[in-house]
């Protein structure tokens, strides 16, 4: 398996595929969590580690699962990961833990994962498994983020908890609660479709200069 | 068919109990942390509701009258022998599951303060009770716990009449709200049978720095 290629999977997640904006899964929990930067970015690290492991093991014991019963050991491999994920930020980041309250626990159910699985680790090998995962996690970490940003921003003028706002500033309650949530979501939907017909066009475009550069 | 079943359930079994065993390692290694955490947590709200204390003696024989909420620790307050206070960790129902409140009542019957020790609710929503910069009352700066403090227990303690609740999270204000009502009234069901109130002379010097230390007003009517 060339560099190339993992490259390529890889990068499909962050714009391409991301999982958010494009193959709109696992949004629930998204809107739910991106009212507070240190939410998204905790939900984004927690996401991107029970997925990678999650997909690991199913792509090495993929030949080992029968398909009738495939759907409930993806369940039990992801669950397992999930709470030991839960298990060490109650241990160790207590404060981050309490504010995530139940959504750590639902990544089990978080489509995006069990997408992933089904779709991607049960019928490829471990490295481009690895790249796909890094890559799907990486952009459900930037799409948070950025929501979580705008949100926290004009909802409550802060980041992270950080006053950034002066004090005049009277925070927009809608962008924290979920209908503002939904506001923010299609902007950036909309910004990324945008901005992927962008790059395929002038990808056209290159095809079509070397083409008659050719002739 | 039949030989497939059982291979298939062999299959799904062993998978689980792979999952299950590496599960107990890693709650092994992350318990002991966990417990310290909560205990710490415990300790620091204890003495932060009650500054002055020197002392908090668990109590065994209070129960909860009711049966969804139950009391998971009773400490008597004590500063050099003196009472101050009763402090109870009350577990009860709320709109995401279980929440477990830490609630001060000192000797005048009012509550001297509520601490949150876990609860599971709608980030940005209901966990605003737990967050220390989310104001019901914006001009004087009153958390939603913080609107408790120095609240008589005679009063109703009616969400939306004598208690103003967490923007869109109504059922768990009422929850937290009723928590912290029983856990107070059986606390002082108990301090009446035991006699416990504020001697003359001690009584006033412990007022002053309660007071001091309760700058939100409640009653945020």
């Amino acid at each position: 398996m060339s560099m190339k290629k993992l490259y390529s999977i890889f990068k499909q997640g962050i714009i391409f595929d991301n999982p958010l904006l494009m193959l709109m899964i696992g949004l629930c929990s998204a809107i739910a969590v991106t009212t507070n930067v240190s939410n998204g970015i905790g939900m984004g690290l927690a996401m991107t580690f029970v997925l990678l492991f999650s997909e690991i093991i199913i792509s090495l014991f993929r030949k080992l699962i029968p398909s009738m019963i495939r759907i409930p050991i993806f369940i039990i491999v992801i669950a397992a990961f999930t709470t030991m994920v839960d298990l060490v930020m109650k241990a160790y980041f207590p404060d981050l833990s309490k504010s995530m309250g139940v959504f750590i626990p639902l990544i089990v159910v978080n489509c995006i994962i069990m997408g992933r699985v089904e779709a991607f680790a049960s019928k490829q090998n471990l490295a481009s498994v690895i790249a796909d995962a890094l890559g799907m996690g990486l952009g459900y970490t930037w799409v948070l983020i950025a929501i979580a940003a705008v949100r926290e921003l004009l909802g409550n003028g802060t980041l992270a908890g950080i006053q950034i706002m002066p004090a005049s500033y009277q925070p927009i309650l809608f962008f924290i609660l979920p209908p503002g949530g939904f506001f923010v979501f299609s902007l950036f939907i909309s910004l990324n479709i945008w901005f992927k017909k962008r790059m395929e066009a002038s990808a056209r475009n290159r095809e079509l200069v070397a083409k008659k550069e050719a002739a | 068919m039949k030989k497939d079943m059982t291979k298939l359930g062999m299959t799904l079994m062993l998978f689980a109990s792979l999952a299950c065993a590496s599960l107990a390692v890693v709650y092994a290694f992350t318990k002991e942390s966990i417990d310290k955490q909560s205990e710490i947590q415990l300790q620091a709200s204890l003495k932060e509701l009650f500054p002055q204390a020197t002392a908090f003696e668990p109590i065994q024989d209070l129960v909860s009258p009711d049966p969804n909420i139950k009391f998971e620790a009773a400490y008597e307050v004590k500063s050099d022998m003196a009472p101050l206070g009763l402090a109870m960790k009350a577990t009860g129902p709320s709109y995401g599951g279980a929440a477990t409140l830490l609630v001060g009542i000192d000797l005048h019957r009012s509550i001297a303060g509520v601490r949150v020790m876990a609860l599971n609710d709608t980030p940005g929503l209901g966990m605003n009770a737990s967050s220390p910069t989310y104001y019901v009352d914006k001009t004087k700066k009153v958390t939603f716990l913080g609107q408790f403090n120095e609240k008589f227990l005679t009063d109703p303690f009616e969400v939306k009449k004598d208690v103003v609740a967490i923007t869109a999270a109504t059922i768990s204000s009422r929850s937290l709200t009723k928590i912290i009502k029983l856990a107070g009234d059986a606390a002082i069901a108990y301090m009446d049978q035991k006699a416990i109130s504020a001697p003359a002379e001690n009584g006033a010097s412990a007022d002053a720095g309660t007071d001091a230390n309760a700058q939100p007003q409640a009653g945020g009517k």
